[in-house]
């Protein structure tokens, strides 16, 4: 495109009391040969955007950089009119938050800071190119993966908002586990009554929705392509067939604990059951001794068994409905027979909110017994009843309680599949095959064996270079929580919701379907336009590939965080755009600098650095470079600004979609022009990361090692690159980071490539 | 106690504490509010969270040993900061009326005493004895006024409470012997003996009751009852004694130093008794869960108490009409205070006092809470 440059300044918000504007204007007319350069005292005002428009309009400029505010703030002003959007780039540059409100005004070293801004903001226009829409065949159909509650709920909500829903169930009848239930916890005031279950409806509203297909005693064969096309191939028996949908909605549930290695706590003995299975009795019929067929006189319920504690082959965490089902279980037990003694054992009851009434109310109970303790052991005592110890209790002394029936309170374990460790596993089974040297064979043997549990587990089964499903978080849950943003996945256009993403009961489930199938239904929108979802939403780049020059090194397809890219037989990366979220690390990872977007590239970051004048060693003005990631960094650093705190102004700041996309040439051609330090400003990673596309700032990390060595090399101290984590939060920390880097630069002295 | 504890929870138990002024019971969810503000509670002897946590389980016999329960003053701190409205000072005094009841010697008396269809019997016996006094005939020479004497003789009514009075000691005696036996098994055994001056001591002072926050009357209100009681009998007995061995003679002279005594003594029980009560009813907690049990000790006491001075004063001014009918009620009072003391409220002043002692080793005062090198230890530390 032929770039007609507009520089348009604006000296309000003390930026004109701050900086000499009328240099500016000078530098845009005579370095950079700007056709239109104007100044205005309330650029964002109706008087000075009509200055801006009018140019527009006579079409004098098409490539606009506004000189003013941070470009995260007056977004709505600076806007055009859409006949503009294919023809012109707009570039903003920060001379309000990060120059005139944090530096000394009418100082040198503030104009210069000024000065290099407008600089990099002027070659940044020169580089970009506009964006357009690409058009694709979106689908406006949701596939929902498990029909229990929420499955149904996910369901029904997208169906009743005009989307086609495709609902595939496993089993051969819909409902889940909440269909087994006698009885369903109290969800409404006043907490009190345990209520018939409400999945029976549901279960007929789907099943006669329009809009709703059902496949029930069906699995998932494969899942091509991406969001906004994903073809999944069914197959219930006979011939597998395709759908075409635009999200999936992945709510399959959970599987209750396996009790067989709880024999510790009896499990094995007759009389000795799970929680789901005593609701299935209490459901078919009368509560009874399963070794003599009687109705029970005492019952006695182990809450948290083989969950919350260390040991191996128990549940760490706690699953957050044992206790309400326990509760609702002692009323079945109530209700049959009113002498009944019924026992909980705890370790805390967790009936967190308004379910704290329906634990009074069963509190209540003269013959309900509770108490925090250990049980250390149950089996057979005198008289054909089951004996169970407890210990560390409220008495101070071990008891023994002789009961007719013990119910272990099991937890939840998600019906998942580890997408990341599958993948793994093929992996590392290709390679034993394929022959490799003895040594590789040996350690991809020894990857099998640790991963071979996870052989056929497969849910989804995509065709994703990078696993067939969802990550998985901690504990076995699908990945459903992306720092910041809740639903997110790590896999665009793919949502867990419910118990497979989190424990949690029916009432939550339904909520949970809701959050899902929103943001489902958000991606198939704005894959429609062609934009990016979280965090770069709304975002029409994406990167391409100039696969001439490619290697084949793998390291984008690899260090992808969300699997956007595939590979062929040969290695060649296969992009696929509408799983792209924008954010550049694949640019960052490329060696070969082969990737680029359209308004960001590393030619264009490249020649920003080249703008910067940079003085040299026999002026004490260092100079250094901080790479800001968007997220995080940059907000911190224009609060900094807003809050007037003052920092040193040899810095020069560059605003990064992530620090994953900082391609390691920046540091190389910052320090061969003479730059004294470089500062990587990002998202804190690590177990409490907060990186914004999962390890993005980590990945930046990893690549400064390789740099330092190359730098100690060169005779540079591996000092001069710093990375530091910083959350949003953090801006009271900023100038003292700055101050005491531009102090280290100073004791380690000028660049010594200043001047070549 | 280290030793496993066999759980079969006396569901009539918990029924009996639930009716008897515990009904809140099962709302506790053992969070400890209770104990830790309780201020008469000690690390070697919490109470009442375990308390509470065993009544609810119906484990009967550790509460009949535990001397905590009588540690407890009643004073409604822990009431009134329980999060579950649990009423845990309700609780431990309806577990106190258990005790009473099952150390009663003779057992039915115990049960017929805490039953309100019982009353009229109980006022009938007493009725009927001094009716049978009133009405045998009395060969006693003119006198100089209207004296109580005419219905009833002093060497009658002497011999009639020094009968009552043996028969109830022996009946505490019973209780308080089989108390302490159930304590001694449940490891209280601090010497009883040595400890009865300290306990004594603590008890007249009403040390325990000046720590109490929510209910300020129930300190005053206690101490002046006490007293005012204490006083009285130590002077009814001596004046008793005096006249058996004829050197006293009543009614006695209305400024003699043992009259004047006794009347202040009258006066002081009275206040504390209209105290005591007012307290009970303005206090929206302890009316509202006052069982038959707590006021039939209180009204007949103050009844007593009331009937006497009214008696005097009648007497005083001569009143032949009233002065012999209210006489009589106040004997009646006084005979039923002290018939069925073993098995009411009454008693908790042998109970208490024998706990006290059995724990008064090892207990430090109260302002020390550090309890090291106390004897009784719990198996842990959670109680």
């Amino acid at each position: 495109m032929d770039k007609r440059l507009g520089v348009y300044i604006c000296s309000g918000c003390s930026i004109g009391e701050s900086v000499d504007v009328a240099k500016l204007e000078k530098i845009a007319g005579s370095e950079y040969k700007a056709p239109v350069c104007r100044t205005h005292p309330f650029l964002c005002g109706e008087e000075g955007l009509a200055l801006l428009r009018e140019d527009l309009q006579q079409g004098t400029v098409n490539a606009v950089v506004v000189a003013a505010c941070s470009p995260r703030v007056k977004t709505a002003e600076f806007r055009f009119d859409p006949k503009f959007d294919t023809q012109m780039v707009l570039d903003r540059v920060n001379l309000r938050e990060q120059v005139a409100w944090c530096h000394k005004p009418n100082d040198e070293d503030t104009q210069m800071l000024a000065e290099d801004s407008l600089r990099m903001g002027i070659v940044r226009a020169q580089k970009m190119e506009p964006l357009e829409t690409v058009p694709g065949e979106i689908s406006r159909a949701l596939l929902v993966v498990g029909g229990g509650v929420t499955g149904l709920s996910a369901a029904l909500e997208a169906a009743n908002t005009g989307f086609d829903v495709v609902l595939v169930e496993k089993q051969a009848q819909l409902g889940g586990f909440a269909a087994a239930m006698k009885k369903d916890i109290p969800r409404g005031a006043p907490y009190t009554q345990a209520r018939m279950d409400g999945v029976s409806e549901r279960i007929q509203a789907v099943t006669s929705h329009p809009r709703i297909k059902v496949h029930c005693s069906t699995k998932i064969v494969k899942t091509d392509g991406q969001p906004g096309m994903f073809d999944v191939t069914l197959q219930n028996g006979s011939d597998p067939f395709v759908h075409r949908v635009g999200a999936i909605v992945m709510a399959t549930g959970w599987k209750p604990y396996d009790a067989t290695k709880l024999t510790a706590l009896g499990y094995g003995l007759p009389d000795v059951i799970t929680n789901l299975e005593f609701e299935e009795m209490a459901a078919a019929g009368p509560i009874i001794r399963p070794s003599t067929g009687q109705p029970v006189e005492s019952v006695l319920f182990v809450q948290c068994a083989g969950s919350r504690d260390s040991e191996p082959g128990h549940l760490p965490y706690c699953s957050s409905t044992c206790c309400m089902n326990t509760l609702k279980q002692t009323e079945y037990i109530r209700e049959q027979n009113s002498n009944a003694q019924v026992f909980v054992i705890y370790k805390d009851i967790v009936t967190p909110g308004q379910y704290e009434k329906y634990y009074q109310k069963v509190q209540e109970q003269p013959l309900n017994f509770f108490m925090k303790g250990n049980v250390t052991s149950v089996g057979k005592g005198d008289n054909d009843r089951v004996v169970v110890n407890v210990d560390n209790n409220l008495l101070g002394s071990p008891m023994r309680i002789p009961v007719d029936l013990v119910v272990l309170a099991t937890g939840m374990v998600p019906n998942s599949a580890d997408g990341l460790a599958i993948r793994t596993l093929h992996d590392a089974g290709l390679k034993v095959l394929r022959n490799e040297s003895d040594e590789q064979r040996q350690a991809a043997e020894k990857v099998v064996e640790q991963y071979k549990h996870h052989e056929g587990t497969e849910i989804l089964n995509l065709t994703y270079r990078q696993g067939p499903d969802l990550p998985v978080l901690r504990d076995g849950f699908s990945d459903s929580n992306f720092i910041c943003f809740p639903y997110e996945t790590l896999r665009t256009g793919i949502y867990a919701a419910g118990a497979v993403r989190a424990p949690m009961d029916s009432a939550l489930a339904e909520e949970d379907a809701c959050g899902a199938v929103m943001k489902a239904i958000q991606s198939i929108e704005l894959a429609t336009r062609g934009q990016a979802v979280h965090p770069r939403a709304g975002d029409l780049s994406f990167p391409s590939f100039f696969l001439q020059r490619c290697t084949s090194c793998k390291r984008c397809t690899e260090e992808c965080p969300f699997g956007s890219i595939d590979e062929d037989a040969k290695g060649t990366p296969q992009f696929n755009q509408y799983r792209c979220r924008r954010c550049g690390i694949c640019m960052g990872a490329c060696p070969e600098r082969i990737i680029s977007f359209k308004n960001y590239s590393v030619d264009m970051i490249a020649g920003m650095l080249k703008a910067i004048e940079v003085p040299d060693e026999t002026e004490d003005k260092p100079r250094i470079v901080i790479f800001a990631c968007e997220n995080d960094a940059y907000p911190a650093i224009d609060m900094a600004g807003m809050r007037h705190a003052n920092y040193d102004a040899s810095v020069r700041i560059i605003p990064l979609r992530c620090l994953g996309s900082m391609n390691i040439v920046w540091i190389a051609d910052a320090l061969s022009r003479g730059i004294d330090g470089v500062m990587l400003m990002g998202c804190k990673f690590g177990e409490d990361y907060q990186c914004h596309f999962l390890r993005g700032s980590e990945l930046a990390d990893r690549r400064l090692v390789n740099v330092k060595d190359t730098l100690n090399r060169l005779q540079l101290e591996g000092d001069r690159i710093q990375l530091v984590q910083l959350a949003i939060d953090e801006c009271a920390r900023l100038p003292q980071v700055i101050d005491d880097f531009v102090g280290k630069l100073r004791q380690l002295g000028p660049n010594p490539y200043k001047g070549f | 106690m280290a030793s496993t504890l066999l759980v079969q929870p006396d569901t009539k138990f918990i029924r009996d504490v639930m009716q008897s002024g515990g009904g809140d019971l099962k709302k506790c969810y053992q969070c400890a509010t209770c104990t830790s503000v309780c201020e008469l509670s000690t690390e070697s002897r919490p109470f009442p969270r375990k308390q509470m946590v065993e009544a609810q389980w119906g484990l009967k016999q550790p509460l009949m040993a535990d001397p905590a329960v009588w540690l407890c003053h009643n004073c409604g701190d822990c009431t009134a900061k329980c999060p579950r409205d649990a009423r845990p000072g309700q609780v431990m005094g309806a577990i106190r009326g258990e005790v009473i009841k099952q150390y009663a010697f003779p057992r039915f008396m115990g049960t017929l005493v805490s039953s309100p269809g019982a009353l009229p019997l109980l006022l009938a016996l007493p009725v009927v004895i001094l009716l049978a006094i009133a009405v045998w005939p009395v060969h006693a020479g003119p006198l100089p006024g209207w004296e109580f004497a005419f219905m009833f003789p002093q060497a009658r009514l002497e011999t009639l409470f020094f009968t009552v009075g043996t028969l109830v000691g022996f009946a505490f005696a019973v209780g308080a012997v089989r108390f302490l036996w159930a304590l001694r098994a449940s490891g209280a055994d601090g010497p009883i003996l040595p400890a009865l001056a300290p306990v004594l001591t603590e008890i007249a002072t009403h040390r325990k009751f000046s720590k109490c926050t929510i209910d300020k009357n129930r300190y005053p209100g206690h101490l002046l009852v006490f007293s005012g009681f204490v006083g009285l009998g130590v002077v009814g007995t001596v004046i008793g004694i005096g006249t058996m061995l004829g050197v006293m003679h009543t009614p006695l002279p209305t400024f003699s130093p043992f009259k004047v005594f006794a009347n202040a003594c009258a006066l002081l029980a009275f206040v504390g008794a209209m105290l005591l009560i007012a307290s009970r009813i303005k206090n929206r907690e302890a009316r509202t869960a006052s069982t038959y049990f707590d006021w039939f000790f209180l009204l007949v006491l103050a009844n007593a108490v009331i009937t006497g001075i009214l008696s005097e004063a009648l007497r005083l001014a001569q009143n032949q009409a009233w002065m012999y009918p209210v006489y009589f009620v106040h004997l009646t009072m006084i005979l039923a205070l002290f018939l069925y003391a073993p098995y009411s409220k009454f008693a908790h002043l042998v109970y208490r006092t024998v706990a006290l002692a059995a724990t008064w080793e090892g207990r430090k005062p109260l302002i020390a809470t550090q309890d090291s090198g106390s004897k009784e230890t719990l198996a842990d530390d959670r109680s």
